[in-house]
């Protein structure tokens, strides 16, 4: 395991925000590899200029925030078209997106929303699945969401209907630990048990990102899934083991709120790197310089 | 249990509205799942706000911060965007605050933040390759009359009863003036962007109106004959060659549809 962890896989990636790409773009990143939100670069121009002079110099991943695949009304193909011709230009070695909708019969409400895990919702996601794959003529890699509520009408778990997802489809998991975590503690389940039900060989990309811990309207606990802080440490625990469960996987740190300088993305990388290593090959964990 | 079409339905108008009632009852997760909800609830209006004020700081400046993100939240509620890049969105936002209650004493709001979004939009842009005057020239003085010209995508043009682009490149400059006079004159307004560089020139009523309706789609023989209704002395060959050597003709066709280029 070790060796092939040495050979094959990548170092921990950063999230390419908009204040951070003309940096980037410079040349002055030592970052592994970068993955940009598509939506961000779609109706900017220059950004887009500046992101193809970046993937001259890193391996690049897109990660959509508005493909939508939970929606019941169809998706936008206008938007999938322009996604596709980005794809096309770019050609990074991933493109996900999350298990949520976010667009209703053509408005867009902003937001990952959850679905019910039931038979209606599977026919759903795995026909809109397919047609995301047709379209950018690739393999799509699916997000587990963030979670604050969940359908009582549900009849799968979600790492369920994850498995199937992938298994109808052939589409591939990004299994972001933060998310499980904070899933896990929002809704009442073992998040360790959730990385457990998820099909290993599926997972080809794993997620870390900072959440915020607040108290919903009624005064109960809840994780919010911010991406405006550093990792927790009971993430890293958790990511260890998802390391041991998946194997080494391109892991990338999310930062999108409250964002620090790039060399702080930077260092959170070479955290996870450390972490890998430790796993791996057994050294002591402690937080890398 | 509601098929899933259904339950988006109910869910999507709780977003939008901000009343999750019909919603809860089919949610669980935390003492009451409907509080839950009020997360995304919140999410809808806080982050669509948060954009347009992003989006338009010189008219929160103008107009106060208060009154824009009130501004702001209206429209997310009555204007949901229609497409995922929210840089799109808010495109019809200057018109809907110039019609704010505590806006409407200002009558230069709307085309200031008409010009804000110019100045945005222009900002992002990327030239494309120019055509020359040699290219232009190759069709013929008949022919080029009918044809239609693209201009470069980082060209706005914005017309206000008032001289909103002294007051757009004060905010720019980030210097407050002692004192700003606000004329009220007619202005006519080409922004030009690329790559990250900006530049205002205000332009005469015919070169203007020759300018936009190039812009807009029409014939050659069509600007020129609406700056001529303006300034009957307008020269439109001097015009058109005026535009070509600034770079900002990228394409054009004739009246059957042959490139120029």
């Amino acid at each position: 395991m070790s060796r092939e962890y040495a050979v094959n896989a990548l170092p921990a990636g950063v999230g390419l925000r908009l204040p951070h790409l003309a940096e980037v773009a410079a040349g002055a990143s030592s970052a592994a590899w970068l993955e940009a939100h598509p939506e961000n670069f779609l109706a900017n121009p220059h950004a887009r200029e500046l992101l193809l002079r970046v993937r001259h110099h890193h391996p690049v991943a897109l990660h959509t925030v508005g493909v939508s695949v939970g929606t019941a009304t169809g998706l936008d193909r206008a938007h999938l078209a322009r996604l596709r011709t980005l794809v096309d230009e770019l050609d990074p070695f991933l493109v996900s997106g999350h298990l949520a909708w976010s667009t209703y019969d053509g408005v867009y409400l902003n937001d990952l929303l959850p679905i019910p895990y039931d038979d209606d919702a599977m026919r759903i996601v795995a026909t809109n699945v397919h047609e995301v794959q047709d379209l950018l003529r690739r393999c799509y890699v699916v997000e587990n969401p963030a979670s604050y509520v969940a359908f009582s009408t549900s009849t799968r778990a979600e790492t369920d209907f994850l498995a199937e997802l992938a298994s109808r489809t052939g589409c591939k998991l990004l299994c972001d630990v933060s998310n499980a975590y904070l899933s896990a503690a929002n809704l009442g389940y073992d998040a360790y048990e959730y990385i457990n039900g998820l099909p290993a060989d599926a997972v080809a990309e794993l997620h870390l990102g900072g959440f915020t811990r607040e108290a919903d309207d009624a005064g109960a606990p809840v994780l919010i899934d911010t991406h405006s802080a550093a990792i927790d440490e009971v993430v890293w625990e958790l990511y260890a083991h998802a390391l041991r469960r998946f194997g080494p996987q391109p892991t990338l740190i999310e930062w999108d709120n409250a964002l620090p300088t790039f060399a702080q993305l930077l260092s959170e990388a070479h955290h996870a790197d450390f972490v890998a290593h430790a796993t791996f090959e057994g050294a002591p964990r402690a937080r890398a310089g | 249990m509601p098929a899933l079409v259904d339950l988006q339905g109910s869910f999507a108008r709780a977003m939008i509205s901000g009343d999750g009632a019909a919603v809860g009852s089919h949610l669980r997760g935390g003492r009451d799942p409907g509080q839950r909800l009020a997360i995304h609830l919140r999410h809808y209006a806080t982050s669509l706000a948060d954009a347009l004020c992003d989006k338009f700081p010189a008219s929160a400046w103008l107009i106060g911060a208060d009154t824009m993100r009130e501004a702001a939240g209206a429209y997310a509620r009555l204007h949901p965007p229609r497409q995922p890049c929210i840089a799109e969105y808010g495109r019809d936002f200057p018109q809907f605050l110039a019609g704010h209650p505590r806006a409407a004493q200002l009558p230069y709001v709307r085309s200031f933040a008409e010009l804000e979004w110019a100045v945005a939009q222009a900002s992002i842009a990327v030239d494309a390759p120019p055509l020359s005057w040699t290219e232009l020239a190759a069709c013929g003085a008949e022919r080029l009359i009918e044809s239609r010209l693209a201009l470069q995508p980082g060209v706005h043009y914005v017309r206000a009863d008032w001289c909103i682009d002294e007051l757009m490149q004060t905010y720019l400059s980030g210097v407050a003036p002692e004192r700003f006079v606000l004329v009220d004159a007619a202005t006519r307004i080409e922004v030009r962007g690329t790559s990250g560089t900006l530049k205002f020139v205000r332009l005469d009523a015919g070169t203007f109106a020759f300018r936009t309706t190039l812009a807009a789609g029409r014939t050659v023989g069509e600007a020129a004959g609406a700056a001529l209704t303006l300034e009957q002395g307008f020269d439109p060959g001097s015009a058109l060659r005026a535009l070509v050597d600034a770079e900002l003709v990228t394409a054009g066709a004739t009246g059957t549809q042959e490139s120029l280029r």
